[in-house]
């Protein structure tokens, strides 16, 4: 009963599913070893073209032997279509292994579509790849988490202590270790100049990254005052400035960074009442904070995606219109108006320092009445160029 | 030989499926040890200048190389510095060769508006017959002629020369020698095979799937995936892989990301983010079965000056998750089953290929065994890092398997020292263009070729 099974689905994907079914193919899908899955392809064939000699069936077949070329005995494998086999076998001078490689209705012109369909098998299967393979590697286990962390110490640590007589006298930091520690207190400065620079700059893009996230309740009620510095913080994070700062450095740092960031970022803080979602956003924060670096590296590729996004297109604007609409419902004027001219101040090439912004965005708010979008857009505009200009004479 | 005594059952799998099928246990680990150590760098700093490292490397090779004077001109020669020669004494000289090319590429010669100089074009070699070599030690410097091969040396060289200063400052030479072989390193290998697999240039992420259905056969024969019952039961033999080099092709170096705007290239990826997941993804499939040595080399994500450290693990997150990766320098050094291995990612080779009329890998390789140095050339024309007080490249034992990855095609040798060093000289080809592997045996030192292909358009094979 068993046997035939096997035939009737590799009868099924070949005639009806069309597939091209490889041995490795088969033993994924059937969960069976190789070996067995190159027998059954085997057993398969013979018997299909027992039944009906004009099957319509294109074998392909893998070839292994010793072969002496240029002195050398090499030693070739080789996939080849069903009507090269013999020629090939005969050019070999030992014969270590012969098998079907693959089974499909159609004529295979070349080998492509046999890597396609074993990559593509391989790729679902990834952490059992090694399930029907005929060696078994008693050493190949997982690292422990413990392991894995002792490695990632290690590797900083490892940097750190002069491993060769090719420690300096005066140790000019240049790799990881302490220059992680130094770099990292230099970096909070920068950036802290640019947190005070920009206290209420760009919900909208971590507000677009956190919507795209989950939605939690933001359990920080302490960072919870100080949704925009944060929100900022990120933001100057993703700020291009930032952003090259952060590339430059190796990505063990970055989460330090991040994590340090986060910290000073909440005694700098301007105490505004905070729109639940808002609060998100520093939840957000320190959450990400904890993340792995994947998880981290993803995150800034989407924000900082969502950051180039900086065509002034009227969809973008529309979002932006939202967020600021949330946050208006529950925050001060100050704090919409605020959101606004940090998008496209952010368009500008480096972030301007923190008086000018303070200075031009007071006359921007006092500006705004409960106006219509529209006239926020322009006042927008304004602020911005006003921005701009600033920075031409600065 | 790797899979002869898998000939008797290689038909085996065309027949219809056995109750049971066989399973072989990887050979296990017995004896590893990675000796790469003097080429980690910890604190990196770039304020010193390279002559510290002409300086470490020339008091080094000193004592070898008056040694090897004395046994090959007689204990009474004399050995002279630069300073002491006299006109017209016989005498022998230990100094650092350096090779005066008229066609070497200077930045001060291309910069320079007085010459109105286009920028050279890269050459294939950059040797001239007018080249000159000149002998250098601590204090002063001296031009040589006579009877050394001027074309074939190259830049940083320590050697010995032979001969008598002549009226006219040159020194002549009668004869020469270098370090020759180190010392040679017990003999604790394996009694049964065992082999190692050594692969280089798997050139991922260049656009063309040539060689992606090669990479997935010999990662399925490694694994026992692929072959008769036999031909696996061998495959378990293989104990590790090294990959020397080069696992990212030369594609995903293109810089037209730098010459265009930014507006025009801000969501582009780099090349070679893709190809680092797709070795990723690779490598995962080797570590679940084999131990695997990771070694960088020119176009992969490190630092470019020799000794390149070794990949962040971060880049590596599916693989690196098992302890049978291991991602090491290049150089890379280390005792496989009590085997020394050493070897290179090809800089060092192809460097010296640019530079000499040495057109061989393997005799290449071989010269830079007997100059007792791996890369001489460096730092002058490839990039090095300044070495203070010690040269990490010079050799001090001899080891067993001696290989540089990249090489145009599969060579090796063995090589008798006579102190009784047995050294194998393997020029492991590069995968993506030869589709070809080196499996060594560890029991024998010998070394097989071992290549993949599958089938194209046209009807030859």
């Amino acid at each position: 009963m068993e046997d035939e099974l096997y035939l009737e689905n590799i009868d099924e994907f070949v005639t009806d599913q069309n597939r091209i079914v490889t041995y490795k193919w088969l033993s994924y899908t059937l969960g069976v070893h190789v070996n067995q899955a190159k027998q059954m392809l085997y057993d398969y064939v013979e018997r299909k073209r027992k039944e009906n000699s004009g099957a319509q069936l294109h074998v392909t077949y893998l070839v292994a032997g010793n072969l002496i070329q240029n002195g050398h005995v090499c030693h070739k494998v080789a996939v080849v279509r069903e009507d090269k086999l013999e020629a090939t076998k005969s050019k070999l001078a030992t014969i270590a292994s012969v098998h079907v490689y693959s089974i499909q209705k159609a004529l295979l012109k070349d080998s492509g579509p046999l890597y396609n369909t074993d990559y593509d098998i391989v790729k679902t299967n990834l952490h059992n790849c090694s399930k029907f393979s005929a060696i078994h590697c008693v050493a190949a286990v997982p690292r422990t988490s413990a392991e894995v962390s002792q490695v990632q110490t290690s590797v900083q640590a490892g940097s750190q202590t002069p491993s060769d007589t090719n420690a300096v006298s005066v140790p000019v930091v240049n790799g990881h270790g302490p220059s992680t520690a130094k770099q990292t207190a230099q970096q909070p400065k920068g950036i802290m100049g640019m947190f005070a620079a920009k206290m209420a700059s760009k919900p909208q893009d971590t507000n677009k990254e956190t919507k795209a996230e989950a939605k939690e309740a933001p359990g920080v009620s302490t960072v919870s005052t100080k949704p925009p510095a944060k929100g900022n913080i990120m933001n100057n994070f993703f700020g291009k400035a930032a952003m090259n700062k952060l590339k430059v450095n190796s990505v063990p740092e970055q989460p330090k960074e991040e994590k340090e960031v986060v910290k000073p970022s909440v005694p700098v803080a301007e105490p505004e009442s905070s729109p639940n979602t808002v609060v998100e956003k520093p939840g957000k924060k320190t959450e990400s904070a904890r993340i792995q670096q994947k998880d981290k590296k993803s995150k800034m590729k989407r924000v900082d995606k969502s950051d180039n996004e900086e065509e002034r297109d009227p969809e973008n604007l529309k979002k932006k219109r939202k967020r600021i609409k949330q946050l208006q419902s529950d925050s001060s004027d100050e704090e919409e108006v605020l959101p606004s001219p940090m998008p496209e101040e952010e368009k500008a090439p480096s972030p301007p320092p923190v008086p000018t912004l303070k200075t031009e965005l007071q006359p921007a708010s006092t500006e705004v009445s409960a106006g219509g979008r529209k006239r926020k857009r322009k006042r927008v505009l304004k602020s911005k160029m006003f921005i701009d200009e600033e920075e031409g004479c600065m | 030989m790797f899979s002869e005594q898998a000939t008797p059952t290689a038909q085996g799998l065309l027949a219809p499926p056995s109750a049971e099928a066989s399973t072989f246990a990887r050979v296990p680990v017995s004896a590893y040890a990675d000796c790469s150590q003097p080429f980690r760098l910890g604190e990196r700093s770039f304020s010193r200048q390279y002559a510290h490292i002409y300086a470490a490397r020339l008091i080094e090779m000193r004592p070898i190389l008056e040694e090897r004077a004395r046994q090959k001109w007689g204990n009474g020669v004399a050995l002279r510095k630069l300073c002491e020669l006299r006109a017209g004494e016989k005498c022998c000289v230990v100094g650092t060769l350096f090779k005066a090319m008229q066609l070497q590429p200077s930045i001060l010669q291309e910069i320079s508006e007085e010459h109105n100089l286009v920028p050279q074009p890269p050459l294939p070699k950059y040797i001239h017959p007018s080249d000159e070599l000149i002998l250098e030690d601590e204090l002063q410097r001296i031009k040589l002629e006579g009877a050394v091969e001027v074309q074939r040396l190259v830049t940083g060289t320590i050697f010995a020369v032979y001969g008598s200063e002549q009226d006219d400052g040159k020194f002549l030479v009668e004869d020469h020698c270098f370090a020759d072989l180190p010392r040679p390193l017990p003999w604790k290998g394996p009694s049964s095979d065992r082999f190692v697999l050594l692969v280089s240039g798997l050139g991922l992420g260049s656009g063309s799937g040539e060689s992606l259905l090669s990479t997935q056969l010999l990662v399925d024969v490694v694994t026992g995936q692929l072959g008769a019952e036999g031909e696996q039961s061998c495959a378990a033999q293989i104990s590790r892989v090294i990959l020397a080099g080069n696992l990212l092709s030369q594609n995903t170096q293109s810089r037209d990301t730098i010459n265009k705007a930014k507006y025009l290239t801000k969501k582009t990826q780099a090349a070679s983010v893709e190809a680092v997941k797709m070795l990723d993804e690779i490598l995962l499939q080797l570590c679940t079965s084999v131990p695997v040595d990771v070694m960088p080399g020119e176009f992969d994500p490190t630092n470019y000056t020799l000794p390149q450290q070794p990949l962040h693990h971060c880049m590596l997150p599916l693989a690196s998750a098992y302890s049978t990766l291991q991602l090491v320098t290049n150089p890379y050094q280390a005792d496989v089953d009590g085997i020394r291995f050493l070897g290179t990612s090809g800089q060092n080779v192809s460097d010296i290929f640019k530079y000499s009329s040495m057109d061989d890998y393997l005799e290449i390789l071989e010269w830079t065994l007997l100059a007792g140095h791996i890369s001489p050339t460096a730092p002058d024309t490839l990039g090095c890092y300044p070495f203070y007080k010690s040269d990490p490249f010079i050799l001090t034992d001899c080891p067993h398997v001696y290989f540089c990855g990249n090489a145009p095609h599969f060579q090796s040798k063995l090589l008798k020292g006579e102190d009784g060093q047995q050294v194998l000289l393997v020029a492991v080809p590069a995968f993506s263009t030869t589709q070809t592997a080196c499996l060594v045996n560890l029991r024998d030192l010998s070394c097989q070729p071992i290549s993949f292909s599958g089938f194209g358009a046209e009807d030859d094979d």
